[in-house]
């Protein structure tokens, strides 16, 4: 089968890019790693790329393919040459580029280090002085974080992160539920307070791009909302998301719906909420800044209070509570509406 | 007419209160029967999903257990996180062991239990495709003629794909299938999924500004007329903080933003009073002149 493909090149002195068409005649099973290593063999020694285990175990090879990150040692080159169109093939976002399709890994492995990334036992945790015992269950809350491959596929396309680079991002964050949802891990309230700094868990704007990239099902989004409930439930809520968050369990418990008017001066507190009067105004000219009285309230309250008491009460709180429904979400099979060839513009 | 359980959300009862009345002038029209869910809270909006997913579980169970109540098989939303956050909790109510528990719960605290099956829709999904898309086409008489109008679907409509899963979440079509329904001309550009920043605009403005400012700047490179979404939240980013975004760039913007069920509520030609364009902060008013007047050609 014929196989024609876009490639960025670059020139790592002048940091000038381009795409270089390339056509090669391959197997109709070719992977795109595969496509990339007959390319680099027969035609283009000078073309540069990562590449290890071609399995999808080692996450060296993780590209964009039309602006998806995937990895291609798993992606199947039939399927993006498919109808004709010729996929652009560029490095991954969010991190430097070295040349061609390598980037700089090091920013990533910064911040993973930055999370520390291994086991802070106390002292003789299993009391014998051997290695602690741990059983499938306990393991359970930090299977899927435990999948990472470490390929930045997630770094690769998150938009908070290219908004604000010294973000934690989702793979550190991913790493760091790693430990704090380890049992065997003793550091766990310094870490969620370390976690919940100005570039940590509360910096993330839930857009799922991770989770929608992850070639490996980690779901790093989820990881980071089971350290935003950690910390919750540690009592570590000063953080301006935080008290965002608290303002909405506070206005479901209390008055069903959100307590909108209220929501600023419980995230930022008063002194700067001064600050956002303009913005109040143009609000409240619009009839868009409800005022706080009277309240709204939803009909019937009395069981999303007494819910509330209830599930306190028992024993999901934390990131259990979003552990329990995990295995239940793994059994949906994966929907995807046929996609659409991109336009030429797009290209 | 199609009786469907309507959850319209936080937003939507307030700060987005003109989402809320232009879904009801439109529902009608696209044969829909909207039985409002009183007995109800808020999703948890991804911040109790977060804080106590346990208890945002169980909120989310008592909205599904209250259409069901009604004798409804379908919740219609009109928010992407009202969406995600209501599926998310109907798929994994599907778990027996689970649904169990809660129900449990559900019944000591004086609420229905749920015994699953109920679907979550958006508006948008109810009209983008087959018999809900034939019916738009008949009633949006092409009051749009000539508008260009930039999609913007936001995150949670789209992704995680696996719960939303009606279309692909990179090469999305299906606003683009309403706007082109409704007579409009579709202004393409990249950033129409990504992120509009809302829900950490309180927390970290400037990191929210930073992904706001994208959308906003491409649609309007792209010759955008206006902007369309079907998200409040998105809708109260893209609208009331665009001056935040001027005032930070230095520069007019000025991009007029629709919510889905105004813009085809104009198409329809119902009257633009009842849509409540003039609660908008970026003014609707020559936008609206523009589509009115008897003598343009719409634009």
């Amino acid at each position: 089968m014929r196989f024609r493909l876009q490639i960025q090149r670059s020139d790592p002195d002048s940091g000038k890019t381009r795409l270089q068409l390339y056509e090669l005649e391959a197997r109709r099973e070719a992977t795109l790693l595969d496509c990339l290593e007959q390319i680099k063999d027969e035609q283009d020694g000078t073309l540069a790329f990562r590449r290890s285990c071609r399995e999808g175990i080692c996450g060296s090879c993780a590209v964009r393919v039309d602006g998806r990150t995937a990895l291609a040692c798993r992606t199947p080159a039939s399927e993006i040459v498919a109808g004709g169109r010729i996929p652009v093939i560029t490095p991954i976002g969010n991190l430097p580029v070295v040349r061609d399709l390598v980037v700089e890994m090091e920013p990533m492995w910064q911040k993973m280090r930055a999370v520390e990334p291994f086991l802070r036992p106390t002292a003789g945790a299993s009391g014998d002085g051997r290695e602690a015992v741990i059983t499938p269950a306990l393991l359970e809350a930090v299977r899927k974080e435990a999948l990472c491959i470490n390929c930045g596929a997630c770094v690769s396309e998150c938009d908070a992160m290219t908004v604000s680079p010294e973000f934690l991002g989702p793979h550190a964050l991913a790493k760091a539920w790693r430990l704090v949802g380890d049992p065997r891990d003793d550091a766990n309230r310094a870490r969620l307070k370390g976690l919940s700094g100005e570039h940590g868990i509360w910096e993330c704007t839930r857009c799922y791009l991770c989770n929608e990239r992850c070639p490996k099902g980690v779901d790093p989004r989820d990881a980071i909302a089971k350290l935003g409930a950690e910390a919750f439930a540690a009592g570590i809520v000063r953080d301006r998301g935080a008290r965002h968050a608290k303002w909405f369990v506070t206005s479901a418990r209390t008055t069903g719906w959100l307590r909108e008017s209220e929501l600023v001066v419980k995230t930022l507190g008063i002194a700067v909420s001064l600050t956002k009067i303009p913005l109040a105004l143009r609000l409240f000219r619009r009839g868009k800044a409800p005022l706080p009285l009277p309240r709204h309230r939803a009909a019937d309250l009395a069981p999303a209070r007494e819910l509330h008491r209830i599930v306190t009460g028992q024993d999901r709180r934390g990131a259990l509570g979003i552990v329990q429904g995990e295995r239940v979400l793994e059994r949906i099979e994966l929907v995807r509406a046929p996609e659409q060839p991109a336009s030429e513009e797009e290209l | 007419m199609r009786r469907i359980a309507y959850y319209k959300g936080c937003l939507a009862e307030l700060s987005a209160r003109e989402l809320d009345s232009s879904t009801r002038v439109l529902a009608p029209k696209l044969g829909l029967d909207l039985i409002e869910l009183k007995s109800v809270t808020c999703c948890g909006a991804g911040d109790i999903q977060t804080a106590e997913p346990d208890y945002a579980l169980h909120l989310n169970a008592r909205i599904l257990s209250e259409a069901e109540r009604a004798g409804l098989d379908t919740i219609l939303t009109v928010c992407n996180v009202c969406t995600l956050n209501l599926r998310q909790a109907a798929w994994q109510l599907r778990d027996d062991q689970l649904r169990a528990r809660v129900n449990e719960n559900l019944e000591r605290a004086g609420a229905a239990p749920y015994s699953g099956g109920v679907e979550v829709t958006h508006l948008l999904w109810l009209i983008a495709r087959g018999e809900g898309l034939a019916r738009l086409k008949e009633i949006a008489l092409k009051k749009l003629d000539g508008l260009r109008v930039a999609p913007f679907y936001g995150c949670q409509l789209l992704r995680p794909s696996k719960l939303m899963g009606f279309e692909d979440p990179d090469r999305p079509s299906s606003l683009e299938a309403v706007i082109e329904a409704c007579g409009g001309e579709t202004v393409d550009y990249p950033a129409k999924t990504l992120c509009c920043g809302f829900p950490i605009l309180l927390a970290r403005e400037e990191t929210a500004l930073g992904e706001l400012i994208q959308p906003v700047e491409q649609a309007m490179e792209a010759g955008a007329d206006v902007m369309v979404t079907p998200c409040p939240l998105c809708h109260l980013s893209l609208d009331a903080w665009q001056k935040s975004l001027e005032r930070a760039r230095g520069e007019k913007l000025g991009l007029p933003i629709f919510h889905l069920s105004q813009m085809i509520a104009l198409a329809a030609g119902l009257e633009p009073a009842r849509l409540e364009l003039s609660r908008h902060v970026v003014p609707m008013g020559p936008l609206l002149a523009r589509l009115t007047s008897p003598l343009g050609d719409g634009r």
